[in-house]
């Protein structure tokens, strides 16, 4: 009766680490990952602000200025909407311009809310406009 | 004669040795290229345009401010944009071209000037290129 026991204790020593499951378990975890993963592409619009000091001969007088006053937009001091705001954009055709040129002043409120900001960054981006906030004088 | 030459063909197996191997190279693969999206829960009413696509640009860094004006960089809560500018800054000292200028920007639709415009700056002082995220209406 005690041979046998050790008999039986001794199988279990003697053999090796079974890895046959090995491929079975990583392939679980690969399609864990596969459906956890979700691929967020996000939608979104490209602004690359130029930063520097304000300069006191900069050409202000020929640069087009949007002005936005809470959820208003203007436009050279003319009330506009969004449409209206990208319609003038395109006439612009900032595209064919010099890189100098294609620069639109952003003025806003303090009360401007950032949907309406989003709006108007995305009309000058998407017309190849260069955004130049106008900070306050404090 | 015919009969047993096709029998001895059938018993040719598959090798599935290295099956184990090539799962777990995959898994590598997948943790290696995997990136957690820190900023997912935060409450954010993203703002709504026409203009935005959907965007192929590799970004550095996510900066977010929620809906009661937190500030988070990279998914972890900052104090100022200053925080944000410097965070970037670091980011940046290492970069060649354009294309690693790239910053994603989350910010609640509602929030007031005061709150956002700093952090634009700051994003721009830094020499990152904004990414401003919104959804198509």
């Amino acid at each position: 009766m005690f041979k046998r026991r050790k008999q039986k204790e001794k199988k279990h020593h003697t053999g090796e680490i079974p890895t046959g499951s090995f491929s079975d378990i990583a392939f679980l975890l690969i399609i864990y990952f596969l459906v956890a993963t979700t691929l967020v592409k996000v939608q979104s619009v490209t602004a690359d602000l130029p930063t520097g000091e304000k300069q006191a001969d900069a050409q202000v007088d020929k640069t087009p200025v949007v002005n936005l006053r809470g959820t208003e937009i203007f436009f050279s001091d003319k009330k506009v909407s969004v449409e209206n705001f990208n319609a003038r954009l395109a006439a612009l055709k900032l595209a064919e311009q010099p890189p100098e040129n294609r620069v639109i002043m952003l003025e806003s409120t303090k009360d401007t809310p950032y949907e309406v900001y989003f709006q108007a960054l995305a009309a000058i981006s998407s017309n190849h406009g260069v955004v130049a906030i106008v900070e306050e004088d404090e | 004669m015919k009969r047993s030459r096709s029998k001895k063909r059938r018993k040719v197996q598959v090798p599935v040795a290295s099956m184990g191997d090539i799962a777990f190279l995959l898994i590598i693969f997948f943790l290696l290229l995997s990136e957690f999206a820190k900023d997912k829960d935060l409450p954010i009413a993203l703002p709504e345009s026409e203009q935005v696509e959907k965007t192929e640009a590799v970004v550095v860094a996510r900066v977010a401010i929620d809906s009661s004006g937190d500030i988070y960089f990279d998914g972890d809560r900052v104090d100022n944009a200053k925080d944000v500018e410097w965070g970037i800054r670091a980011l940046l000292t290492r970069t060649v071209s354009d294309n690693q200028r790239h910053v994603q920007f989350k910010c609640d639709a509602r929030l007031p000037r005061e709150t956002f415009e700093p952090v634009l700056k700051a994003i721009a002082e830094a020499g990152g290129i904004i990414e401003a995220v919104g959804e198509k209406p």
